[in-house]
């Protein structure tokens, strides 16, 4: 049997007969190199209580090459990409090892919830967010928990069609109707503030002026 | 291969040379500028204005200059070869800073470079990262290594074969398997050595290879790599490649760490040029260092100058010396515009055309080395395989700025928007201008691409001549002479487009476009004649015909050339942009 088959088998089989770990692998179709990953989201996180889904594609020379995986569970993390799901984790790049396992590195992924690292982002917007209002940027990180990684009261949120667009970009309802009121459409004044991070103390730093001109490019 | 800008007016002399250059080449392509140097009119030593001194160096060569340091590192530190290997890479090569640093700390050169086991602190765990999975049989021995004693890399440990051993990576368990570790005791099966060990060098190019365990910083001395790759495990044939890459990518990056040499571009050459005049910065706002490396072909078949005589001619034609530029990663002979107001061009050509789709390509090029980048996976964060080069893949700004400065990332949408206000006010006379030049460059770039029609069509009329007239393979050699000069003055051309383009409004942007201006029509000339329908009966008057046309394109081009140059010694040529190195422009044009 070729060695990369033979291990990741041996992965996906230890995984399951692990009944203790949160951590699940499991295939999609017949391909055993491309798989889904699953853990719980960290207790004590903006996380908390959402399943977050993983995309796991594993590389013809792994494991001596790097296993490719992203996000396929939206998720509101600095270094996740909110559009892509792609990851900044240096385990995942040059800090490979191949010791390291499927099983390890979903473990590493779901510290990476737990730490966010801002200071080397996936998503610039989300970091600066986390950077200028931790408390805003974990209510944006629960509320979107809660309509995309299935977390308490998704159902509801769910059924309300796809949430509150202002909710998901971060941003407050007050501070997107004032721009509204002077005409612009709604999608793109939540766009416009949520690339100039008009959140918290942030807001100080700009000016209507400068939200206006971003309206109209 | 600087001479053939030697035209003698003689032609039956000039195929002479031609000949015996070729064979000469074939025979020592190390004292390339030795030999080449009889043939030339100038004395030796001495160049054209247009042209710099360098010397071609082989991979040997440049392994020899490589062994002269680590025996020299040897000496000083007592160490052995795979020791002192590890320490100037480590150091990429810089032995003054290397010999400071080991003089301070010994131990913290050696655990840097990978040859130690630092001693261990509570804190070694990184963010993120699972604890490495230690082999059971992994032991403290070489932890207490002193720094007083003498470090040695491990001679490469036999393959042992320990009891009840499960591998942590292929999780054999058989009784038979034999094991390989580096001096940490990180402990492996022989087989996942040879397939990490191969995967490194050959998906990473990387001849830094760290031990396997997660965590780890040692690094496989070469005798490891070299016992493993020529080790039974693995498939022979891919091990024997492995192994020949990895001396080339330490090659490379001694090549790479020193100013004075760079590595022949072309694809499959494994050639070397040094040309210490043109190792600063400032050097190259002086002069534009064209070099050969003394091989000629393409696609890792250089083909020698022997075989060219002997299938008549047809490969010769096509098979080009290896020109490429050392002071900067452009394709092929830039002369006579300096490499930045080169680049400054190719920068323009290439966002004018591509704005829209820029962000969502998904190639881009490397801002350090220019090679091209596949983006792969989705992080932004880009290392380029080359050059080590790390950018953001979204402003393509150097990633070292997002350590803090993450947010300067935005600089795409600025970009963007400052881009798109910008072409809102462009007039309508500045695009002009820009196409003006443009479409001109881009001709000449076109039919030099083509010439390799032209190639096949003059051989095919070269043929042809031998049959109708009575002239032989040497004699009508005219015509494959007339081909080259009109591909090399075509590049000119090109190039004296893109200087025109960025030169200040003035007597000398006058005079320069006088210049240009004869030598393409010249060139068109030549062309033209070169297209015509042979009649057998004409052909005596034809030879002549070409012939002299050529030695007048030659010498166009040699007025071009030359006086550009001279320019820019003078520092006569005036910008109508900020050009670095140079005095602010008076006035911009845009
Ligand atoms: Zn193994
Ligand atoms: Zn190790
Ligand atoms: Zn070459
Ligand atoms: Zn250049
Ligand atoms: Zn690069
Ligand atoms: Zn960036």
């Amino acid at each position: 049997m070729d060695a990369r088959l033979r291990r990741v088998t041996r992965e996906i089989a230890d995984c399951k007969n692990d009944k203790t770990s949160s951590i699940k692998i499991e295939t999609i179709d017949e391909s055993p190199f491309h798989l889904k990953g699953s853990f719980p989201g960290p207790e004590g996180t903006p996380y908390q209580g959402g399943n977050f889904e993983i995309d796991i594609v594993i590389p013809e020379s792994y494991p001596f090459q790097p296993v490719k995986m992203k996000f396929i569970t939206k998720v509101y993390h600095p270094n996740v990409s909110s559009a892509s799901g792609a990851i900044c984790l240096d385990i995942l790049k040059d800090a490979w090892s191949p010791v390291l396992t499927l099983k390890s590195t979903l473990i590493s992924l779901q510290s990476l919830l737990c730490s966010p690292e801002p200071n080397d982002p996936q998503d610039a917007e989300v970091a600066k967010h986390y950077m200028t209002s931790k408390a805003s940027f974990e209510e944006t990180a629960t509320y979107w928990t809660h309509i995309y990684a299935g977390g308490p009261g998704s159902k509801d949120a769910k059924q309300l069609n796809s949430g509150d667009d202002v909710a998901i970009a971060g941003l407050e309802h007050t501070h997107v109707d004032r721009f509204v009121e002077l005409g612009f459409p709604k999608a793109k004044v939540v766009d416009a503030l949520r690339r100039l991070n008009y959140r918290g103390n942030n807001i100080r730093n700009i000016p209507d002026d400068r939200v206006i001109e971003e309206l109209l490019k | 291969m600087s001479s053939d800008y030697e035209f003698s007016d003689d032609d039956g002399d000039y195929y002479d040379d031609g000949d015996m250059m070729d064979t000469q080449e074939d025979e020592d392509d190390d004292e390339m500028m030795g030999s080449y140097d009889d043939f030339k009119i100038t004395p030796k030593g001495k160049h054209k204005s247009y042209e710099v001194e360098y010397e071609s160096l082989s991979q040997d060569a440049v392994e020899q200059l490589m062994s002269a340091d680590v025996e020299h590192i040897c000496g000083i530190f007592g160490v052995d070869r795979d020791a002192a290997l590890l320490l100037l890479r480590s150091m990429s090569w810089n032995k003054e800073r290397l010999i400071e640093k080991y003089m301070d700390n010994a131990t913290s050169v050696l655990c840097a470079a990978g040859i130690q086991v630092p001693e261990p602190t509570p804190e070694t765990s990184r963010p993120h990262s699972t604890t490495a999975r230690r082999s059971t049989r992994s032991t403290n021995k070489f932890l207490g290594l002193s720094s007083a004693s003498k470090p040695k890399s491990p001679t490469p440990p036999a393959a042992t074969s320990p009891k009840s051993f499960v591998c942590p990576i292929c999780f054999d368990d058989s009784p038979d398997l034999t094991t390989r570790a580096l001096v940490c005791e990180h402990q492996f099966c022989t087989g996942c050595w040879a397939t990490y060990i191969c995967s490194k060098i050959r998906d990473e190019g990387e001849h830094a290879i760290r031990c396997m365990a997660e965590g780890c910083h040692i690094i496989a001395p070469d005798t490891f790599v070299r016992t493993v790759l020529s080790s039974e495990d693995g498939d022979p044939e891919e091990n024997a490649l492995a192994l020949s890459r990895f001396h080339e990518l330490v090659v490379r990056h001694f090549v790479a760490s020193n100013a004075s040499l760079k590595y022949c571009p072309y694809p499959g050459c494994t050639n070397t040029v040094s040309c210490p005049s043109a190792s600063s910065k400032s050097s190259l706002i002086l002069m534009v260092p064209t070099v050969s490396c003394g091989a000629r072909g393409i696609g890792g078949q250089s083909v020698s100058a022997s075989q060219v005589l002997e299938k008549g001619g047809g490969l010769g034609i096509q098979a080009k010396e290896h020109k490429f530029c050392f002071g900067c990663p452009i394709d092929g002979d830039h002369r006579p515009l300096i490499c930045t107001v080169a680049r400054m061009w190719i920068k323009k050509c290439r966002d004018d055309s591509e704005t829209a789709n820029w962000i969502k390509s998904n190639t881009k090029e490397c801002t350090n080395c220019l090679s091209t980048i596949e983006k792969n996976g989705g992080c932004n964060h880009m290392t380029c395989k080359k050059c080590k080069h790390e950018f953001c893949w979204v402003c393509m700004g150097p990633w070292s700025e997002h350590g803090t400065q993450w947010y300067s990332c935005n600089r795409y949408d600025e970009k963007a928007g400052i881009d798109a206000r910008d072409a809102q006010s462009r007039s309508r006379a500045s695009l002009e201008r820009y196409l003006h030049y443009y479409n001109r460059w881009a001709n000449h770039e076109q039919s030099a691409k083509l010439s390799i029609d032209l190639y096949a069509k003059t051989e095919k009329k070269m043929e042809d001549m031998q049959v109708t007239s009575a002239l032989t393979w040497i004699e009508v050699q005219f015509m494959k002479k007339a081909v080259e000069e009109v591909d090399k003055c075509r590049m000119t051309l090109k190039w004296t487009y893109a200087m025109a383009y960025y030169l200040a409004k003035g007597n000398e942007k006058d005079l320069f476009e006088d210049n240009q201006r004869d030598l393409e029509k010249a060139v068109e000339d030549l062309s033209e004649l070169l297209e015509s329908p042979i009649e057998p009966e004409t052909i005596p008057q034809l030879r002549q015909k070409v012939t002299d046309k050529t030695v007048y394109v030659q010498n166009r081009n040699e007025i071009v050339l030359e006086d550009t140059a001279n320019g820019f010694l003078e520092g006569r040529w005036k910008w109508n942009a900020v050009v670095e190195g140079f005095d602010e422009p008076e006035r911009l044009e845009y």
